[in-house]
């Protein structure tokens, strides 16, 4: 026994001799990626004509070219070139597309490209991924503003000033541009709507005489009341309040949604503030404590995944909900379709005590995705000219109303979908995509206040969430980016503290008294204390600062 | 050796080389199959030990930017953190909960259903379970755990049918009680698998020489008789070496499996291993941290199939290595 | 004599009849899940939301199915699929088990060495970054050949084989060595064909493996036509898990893309349903008496 091991020991070592020969090799390659820079400048000298601004770049060269294009996002399914929308793009600028998807874990496969430098041309994530600084440190994508600069001035014209700004580093230069990116100014210009609503069941809210909701005993009068009422839905017990899916970090309708329903703010006097320690907060928390002892909280809603929770959404299992709106609408429109008095609507929810209306987040500067330009493109100057032409009006509007002729046409003076696309878009939009292919298929760079000049009016049962959350919609694009990097001293605090308070929440929730809620409130709280949360809050201050800075707020 | 005589270091030298020549003499005759061991050596030098430098990033602080050679070294740092963990323990005794009633009772089942399988003498049925009992192995955990989601609610079929029949006055959502999960885990698990695991004793079975089974009828032996003094012990040595195995995998709990069906309520009894080291290392980007995680159930794992190996092949004889 | 007989047949009658109770109630128990499955992928996908639906389609309809085949290059995804499949199969079971005949010697020089590098390759692993790495500087990156190489080889496997290849009658080996065959050809023309149960296991082991992999097809492949169909699937199942994402997306993207769980079920029919097929026609080489047969032959 002894000798296998010593024999095995020997080769072990050849092993890690071997191996450090290779990893060396890999090296080397890694090292490259940083010269790439340089050869860039030298490629393309015969461009030496200056376009101007105005012109569009895009159209200067359209022969055939095929962009590799990943998107950080494993549901996309759709394909470039199986419908009208995207055929007709290849067709008008010469770019043809493959997309790069993942399956399953994304992380796993951008962080390999990353590694290896085997980044495609494209490359679009979510802005909040650590993956966009870590893109940008290691200098794996190109300063959009560079390949402006050199090949399609006509960048400038077509990208809003306030988002370069945002996405501006520390260094001046800009690596990605946003999509669905609402600035501050664009909350005057346009109509902007928010995804966070309180919805109960139309039929029901009215059968018990449409009670207000906004105050704890108006509230779980109202549960009790249905409850009461409607004991069975279908032959299956009522769900009197549903919330978001319980994940480890916590439920977004007990967090955010709760708060901007009580307006409680998110900073005083300059500091971010506690929401989670808000008097009128923890006031609500009980009132859900109450509920469940009232047996008014179904343990549905801790147990259930989103495929259960549309499931239930669509038998019009539940009573209320603390819910997204945009995310129910295949639900809505089959409810709809059975009886327009069962759909969700919109109602005034829980209020703090001043009954103050909510405030509700609507998008922000960030925005949604971000779009880069990877070193390893196989051609910058094509590339940067199409991410114009994708960000300029022309571009809106093809992506999102396709082909004229083909998808949409003039009817009643406006640009809009033909009555027979438009149909297959409301009756199953994933036929809609393959076949068409318009209305932000590929929604990479779509701009919605570009394009809100040909979105239609929305038709019921969608739009009456939607037009509730209007008056209350509030600008709150400086908070996003604040969360230190996980990888930071700071980053795994607070995921500590995230994934405690994930545990927590079902405990206050189902805690059998109001002293053992405040008990296992007061643990968290001392836990946070003991993690040392300061220092998060320090951290997210001094971003929350930079950020006020680059969008010019008070 | 120094105190030893001339006389006596000659011999052994020569004894030495003699043995040495005989060694060289065996090599040859093997030629042929040192060759073919060979072949998969070095497929395993390029496919398993050539990347396994990356273990060491268990012990640096490494970020992807970077080469792993330009990492700082932290030494046994993320094992502290790791073992420091409030978790820690709720995690391992999670891990080996489930997995040690996946041994003691997922394991001996499909070795139990292959023999019955075995004594079914119509062959059209015997086939017919047997193709039968292999397809749940297909199910994806994704789609199965939403369908058992559904069933263990409390208006699930599982309800409805224990109510029926008696065994429970109200209903329970199992899902929301932690006291219930290991034992739905380790149900659901033998449930998918137990066909596909029988194969292989399906196959060990069926290399038996019938010889054997004709001489037991002409002595009168019974069936049953014939399964405990034929059938197992002429697959006993099959039954070894998958034992071995699966006590070295005691670490690994199924992860799909685990992810679908753990929630908010049940996080007590569904924390383990595979779920931490998702949790803190890929969705927290910490790869040092979740690669030392991952390591230390590697060096666990070794050592518990090396005791399992010693232990089979003091009682049973049969081991791996 | 006679009433001993007796009462061993009514002992077997009874044992016959609890079997065969026990195996119908198993198949019962595996068959209703993959009922429902069925059942849940060929009804209306809106419908099937409602829930309640156990035993029969209450909307029958074959949309679903029609949905998964809009895919583009959905077949092209098939064809790459059979042909790791069956390549992967075939070079794995052969490779694997010369490797295991070598190992199966129990005078082989350095056989416990050998082994114990094996079983470190079942427990260490350099993690995914360094392999993919490896794949980079072999040239592997968007190959076909990235299926076929790096799973030619297993460990698992070996251990199975070297626990057949035991009980295999060294009388037989002797007798071809004497006259003056080589391992090789006695590997190829004694060893294979004595091993039809065990090759049968392992070939049906990979095979699966292969067919359900999409993990190499994610991380290895960006070439749409190098796709295998599991991708397809996990695309599709992949929706359940991804729903966070879609918190931050804004209005109009995430309706757009979440596919009804009739969809995905049909989606796991269509892309399982070739693999399932295979186990019958396997079935035969689990016979009982092969070894004996050949032997005797």
């Amino acid at each position: 026994m002894k000798n296998i091991f010593k024999r095995t020991g020997i080769f072990v070592m050849i092993i890690i001799m071997i191996t450090s020969l290779l990893s060396g090799c890999g090296k080397t390659t890694e090292e490259t990626i940083s010269n790439e820079n340089s050869n860039m400048e030298s490629q393309d000298e015969s461009n030496k004509e200056m376009v101007s601004a105005d012109t569009p770049g895009w159209k200067e060269d359209t022969s055939p070219i095929t962009f590799d294009w990943y998107l950080n996002f494993s549901w996309f399914a759709n394909q470039w070139g199986g419908d009208e929308t995207s055929k007709y793009i290849t067709e008008k600028t010469g770019v043809n597309i493959n997309f790069i998807v993942p399956a399953g874990n994304e992380a796993e496969k951008l962080n390999t490209m990353i590694v290896s430098d085997t980044l495609p041309d494209f490359i679009t994530l979510g802005w909040w991924e650590s993956q966009v600084d870590t893109m940008i440190e290691g200098g794996l994508v190109y300063p959009l503003n560079e390949l402006a600069d050199k090949y399609d001035p006509y960048f400038y014209t077509v990208a809003d000033p306030a988002r370069l700004g945002w996405y501006t580093e520390e260094d001046g230069n800009v690596y990605g541009y946003p999509n669905a990116s609402y600035s501050p100014s664009d909350y005057e210009k346009y109509d902007i709507y928010s995804n966070q609503t309180f919805l109960v069941r139309k039929d029901m809210y009215e059968a018990i005489g449409s009670p207000d909701m906004r105050t704890p005993e108006g509230f779980l009068d109202a549960l009790r009341k249905a409850k009461e009422m409607f004991p069975e839905v279908n032959g299956q017990p009522l769900i009197p309040f549903g919330a978001h899916e319980f994940t480890d970090t916590g439920n977004y309708s007990f967090e955010t949604y709760l708060q901007n329903f009580l307006a409680i703010p998110r900073e005083k006097d300059g500091k971010l503030y506690d929401r989670t320690t808000d008097p009128e907060y923890i006031r609500w928390l009980k009132v859900f404590r109450q509920a469940n002892e009232e047996g008014l909280i179904a343990k549905d809603i801790f147990v259930d995944k989103r495929a259960q929770m549309e499931e239930k959404i669509t038998q019009g299992r539940y009573f209320c909900m603390l819910y997204q709106n945009w995310d129910m609408q295949a639900p809505q429109k089959a409810l709809y379709s059975k009886d327009p008095n069962s759909v969700y609507i919109a109602v005034p929810g829980p209020a703090n005590s001043n009954l103050d209306d909510p405030t509700l987040d609507g998008g922000g500067i960030a925005g949604w995705t971000i779009t880069m330009i990877s070193k390893n493109c196989k051609d910058p100057e094509r590339a940067i000219k199409f991410l114009s032409y994708l960000m300029s009006e022309e571009g809106q509007k093809d992506v999102f109303l396709g082909p004229k002729g083909v998808t949409y046409d003039t009817i009643d003076g406006k640009d809009q979908l033909k009555p027979e696309v438009k149909e297959l878009l409301s009756q199953d939009r994933s036929a809609f995509d393959k076949m068409y292919g318009c209305d932000n298929t590929y929604w990479m760079l779509m701009d919605l206040g570009i394009q809100s000049q040909w979105t239609p009016e929305l038709e019921e049962p969608l739009r009456q969430p939607q037009e509730w959350t209007k008056p209350y919609v509030q600008f709150v694009g400086q908070y996003d980016n604040i969360t230190p990097p996980t990888d930071s001293e700071e980053g795994i605090i607070l995921s500590k503290i995230q994934n405690k308070w994930g545990t927590i929440l079902p405990q206050l929730i189902l805690a059998e008294s109001e002293e053992e809620f405040d008990a296992i409130f007061n643990e968290f709280l001392q836990y946070r204390e003991e993690q040392g949360y300061e220092k998060v809050v320090e951290y997210m201050q001094k971003k929350v600062d930079e950020n006020k800075e680059k969008l010019g707020i008070k | 050796m120094v105190k030893e005589t001339t006389l006596k270091n000659c011999t052994s030298k020569l004894r030495k080389k003699k043995k040495i020549n005989k060694f060289w003499q065996k090599l040859k005759r093997q030629k042929e199959l040192q060759i073919m061991a060979w072949a998969g050596i070095i497929w395993m030098i390029i496919f398993n030990y050539i990347p396994m430098y990356g273990i060491i990033i268990a012990f640096k602080d490494y970020s992807i930017i970077k080469p792993i050679s330009e990492a700082p070294w932290v030494g046994l740092e993320h094992f502290v953190e790791f073992f420091k963990d409030e978790n820690f323990y709720m995690v391992i005794r999670n891990t080996l909960g489930i997995s040690l009633l996946k041994l003691i009772i997922g394991f001996p089942l499909p070795i139990i259903f292959a023999i019955l399988l075995n004594e079914i003498r119509h062959i059209g049925f015997k086939r017919t379970v047997q193709t039968i009992s292999y397809l749940p192995h297909f199910l994806s955990w994704v789609v199965l755990g939403g369908i058992m989601i559904n069933w263990l609610s409390e208006t699930g079929i599982i309800n409805e049918l224990l109510i029926k029949f008696g065994v429970l006055d109200k209903p329970i959502t199992f899902l929301s009680e932690p006291k219930y999960f290991w034992g739905i885990a380790v149900i659901s698990d033998i449930w998918k698998e137990l066909g596909w695991s029988a194969i292989i004793y399906l196959a060990a079975i069926s290399g038996i020489d019938p010889e054997l089974y004709e001489a037991a009828t002409m002595d009168g032996a019974g069936r049953l008789a014939k399964i405990k003094y034929i059938t197992i012990p002429c697959i006993q040595g099959t039954i070894a070496v998958l034992f071995i195995l699966a006590v070295g995998n005691l670490l690994n709990t199924n992860f799909d499996q685990i992810f679908v069906l753990r929630n908010s309520l049940n996080q007590s009894m569904s924390e383990v291993i595979d779920i931490y080291v998702y949790r803190i290392g890929i969705q927290s980007a910490r790869f040092s941290y979740a690669t030392a995680v991952g390591l230390f159930k590697s060096v666990i794992a070794l050592i518990l199939l090396i005791i399992a190996n010693f232990v089979t092949k003091k009682l049973k004889g049969n081991s791996l290595f | 004599m006679i009433n001993a007989f007796k009462r061993k047949d009514k002992k077997e009658i009874i044992f016959d009849i609890f079997n065969t109770c026990l195996m119908i109630f198993i198949c019962f128990i595996t068959l209703y899940p993959i009922w429902y499955t069925l059942v849940l992928s060929f009804n209306d996908g809106t419908d099937a939301m409602l829930g309640g639906i156990y035993w029969w389609p209450r909307k029958f309809s074959l949309e679903s199915y029609k949905a998964v085949f809009q895919n583009i290059g959905i077949i092209k995804a098939f064809g790459v699929t059979i042909a790791r499949t069956v390549i992967g199969t075939v070079t794995n079971v052969l490779f694997t088990a010369m490797v295991a005949y070598a190992f199966s010697k129990k005078d082989l020089v350095g056989r416990k060495v050998y082994l114990t590098i094996g079983i470190i390759t079942m427990f260490f692993n350099g993690g995914l970054i360094p392999n993919f790495l490896l794949m980079k500087n072999l040239g592997l990156l968007d190959s076909f050949w990235v299926y076929i190489f790096p799973t030619m080889f297993n460990f698992f496997n070996l251990i199975i084989f070297v626990s057949f290849f035991k009980e295999i009658p060294k009388a037989l080996e002797e007798s071809v060595m004497i006259d003056g065959a080589n391992h090789f050809v006695i590997f190829w023309k004694i060893i294979l064909p004595l091993s039809a149960p065990v090759i049968a296991t392992i070939a049906l082991f990979t095979g699966v493996f292969h067919w359900n992999d999409y993990f190499f097809g994610v991380i290895y492949i960006n070439n749409p036509d190098l796709q295998p169909i599991q991708t397809y699937l996990y695309k599709v199942i992949a929706q359940a898990t991804s729903n966070q994402m879609l918190m931050n997306a804004p209005g109009g993207i995430s309706k757009a893309n979440i596919t009804s769980t009739s969809i995905k079920l049909a989606t796991m029919v269509i892309t399982t349903f070739p693999i399932v097929c295979v186990y019958p026609f396997l079935q035969k080489y689990f016979v009982k008496g092969m070894l004996l047969g050949s032997v005797k032959g």
